[in-house]
């Protein structure tokens, strides 16, 4: 093991640049996945017919996949119909529609968790459906979803790893590089990606339980 | 309630209906970029009309391969015999780009066109022959052992079941070894440097792969070395899209010049220690 020539500064730059790359992918995908994933999880609540039911098969669909199937499926099987995305567009594909069908479950459950009297109180009230989601429904279940929609995020964060199959230049494959510049690295290099990546995520878990103190 | 999850179901709809006609728009565009590309002109043709080939190789495959962290360019055996080949055929060896390849990536890119041609540790194989076309034969491998010195391995005859070999996934190596030895069991890792440190962990007995690379290892680490000499022929070609025959022949014409001008061994001495 070579910790000197391992943690040379040329080389925990490269790791950082990789890691520049895995919070942009991330972030992008977060994004996405947190849009798509309430708009699932909201139809699936209401009952929207056919909709519903669409959300249903693409959630209990695709959380019962591997991520690292959907990785291989986006970048490997849709060049063959047409749809040819680059190796970060594949990667946040992949993450996208894995994350929003666990997203909406998040979403679905903390809807349900709200008692069926605030719906029927609202409309006796005078109340649209609609209005009576958005203002009563929604604001009770955001609370109970942020802990587990955070926990959600900082899985993602760490899944973007698996993106090394597919050689998104993010700071697992970056590691790789350089474990590969000497054998000696590997060791010393994988403890330095896992401080890089538990310090980021802890301090997320920590902005998690701020907002939840806050709410 | 009724109308108003009509009015839901009714803004879903619209938002659906965007989505997917965004959706079909892009894909249609790229594929017919794509078309104009190919159908019109031959590989070479193409290639003289970008004025620039792209060249498929490994960044993580110390002395054919490997990204340098500080400058972040890739180096290598494989980079410098493709800049060279570029120099030929398009007469200035900056004409080229390099985009980073893995075992499993390398064909699908190459058959997507995200790169011209796979100059990436390649040895050619029937099985891929089927799938590419390959120029000559641009490097002589063979597969060898590497072992912790004093093991009682001393040739590919003493692996019997008991012997746990490593190899690197997707390549020839991994399945040579099960037809030379197929008593031995053989574990797979992703890349030589985890199958490495696997061999070093105690994980298996013997590690498996070309001969130069197996080089590189033992002069990273002296506690191991190569037993038994080559058992296998590795030939390395460079592969291009079925049907490129024009680009293969003028890769091999390309090659054998810099065979007969010295520039081939000038290389392959800079790279290759025995």
């Amino acid at each position: 093991m070579d910790f000197i020539g391992a943690y040379s500064p040329d080389h925990i730059v490269f790791l950082l640049k990789g890691f520049l790359v895995t919070l942009e992918v991330a972030g992008i995908s977060i994004l996405l996945s947190f849009l798509l994933g309430a708009i699932l999880g909201i139809v699936r609540y209401t009952k929207v017919p056919v909709f519903a039911q669409i959300s249903a098969i693409f959630v209990e669909t695709i959380r019962n996949l591997p991520l690292l199937l959907i990785i291989f499926f986006v970048y490997f099987a849709l060049p063959e119909v047409g749809i040819k995305l680059s190796i970060t567009w594949s990667a946040i594909l992949a993450l996208t529609i894995f994350e929003s069908a666990m997203l909406a479950e998040i979403i679905r459950s903390g809807l349900n968790s709200v008692h069926k009297g605030q719906m029927e109180a609202g409309r006796s009230s005078g109340l649209s459906y609609i209005q009576t989601l958005w203002y009563i429904i929604l604001p009770q279940g955001v609370r109970r979803m942020v802990p587990p929609i955070v926990s959600q995020f900082i899985s993602l964060l760490k899944d973007t790893s698996l993106a090394v199959v597919i050689a998104l230049p993010e700071m697992m494959h970056n590691a790789q590089v350089l474990n590969a510049q000497n054998i000696n690295y590997i060791i010393p290099i994988f403890i330095l990606v896992a401080v890089i990546y538990f310090i980021v995520n802890f301090a997320l878990s920590l902005v998690a339980r701020r907002l939840e103190l806050n709410m | 309630m009724f109308k108003n999850r009509k009015f839901l179901m009714f803004m879903l709809l619209s938002v659906l209906s965007v989505l997917v006609l965004a959706a079909c728009g892009g894909g249609d565009k790229e594929s017919k970029d794509k078309d104009s590309g190919a159908k019109s002109k031959s590989s070479l043709e193409t290639i003289k009309a970008n004025d620039k080939i792209v060249w498929g190789v490994k960044n993580d495959t110390k002395l054919f391969g490997l990204k340098n962290p500080s400058t972040g360019e890739i180096e290598g055996f494989d980079v410098d015999i493709a800049k060279e080949l570029t120099k030929i055929i398009l007469g200035d060896e900056t004409k080229v780009e390099f985009k980073e390849v893995t075992s499993k990536t390398r064909i699908p890119m190459l058959n997507n066109g995200d790169i011209d041609s796979i100059i990436a540790t390649m040895t050619i194989s029937k099985e891929r022959r089927k799938e590419v076309d390959f120029t000559d034969v641009y490097f002589e491998a063979g597969q060898s052992l590497l072992v912790k010195k004093g093991s009682k391995i001393k040739s590919i005859d003493d692996l019997d079941s008991k012997t746990k070999v490593i190899a690197v996934k997707g390549s020839t190596s991994a399945i040579n070894i099960r037809e030379k030895a197929p008593d031995a069991q053989v574990l797979e890792f992703e890349n030589y440097a985890e199958a490495f440190t696997a061999l070093k962990a105690g994980q298996g007995d013997v590690l498996t792969t070309d001969d130069s690379i197996l080089y590189g290892m033992a002069s990273q680490d002296n506690n191991f070395e190569l037993v038994g000499g080559k058992f296998t022929e590795e030939p390395y070609g460079i592969a291009m899209k079925k049907g490129s025959d024009d680009f293969v022949k003028a890769v091999n014409d390309a090659l054998a010049e810099l065979k007969s001008n010295g520039k081939y061994n000038e290389i392959h001495d800079k790279w290759i220690k025995k």
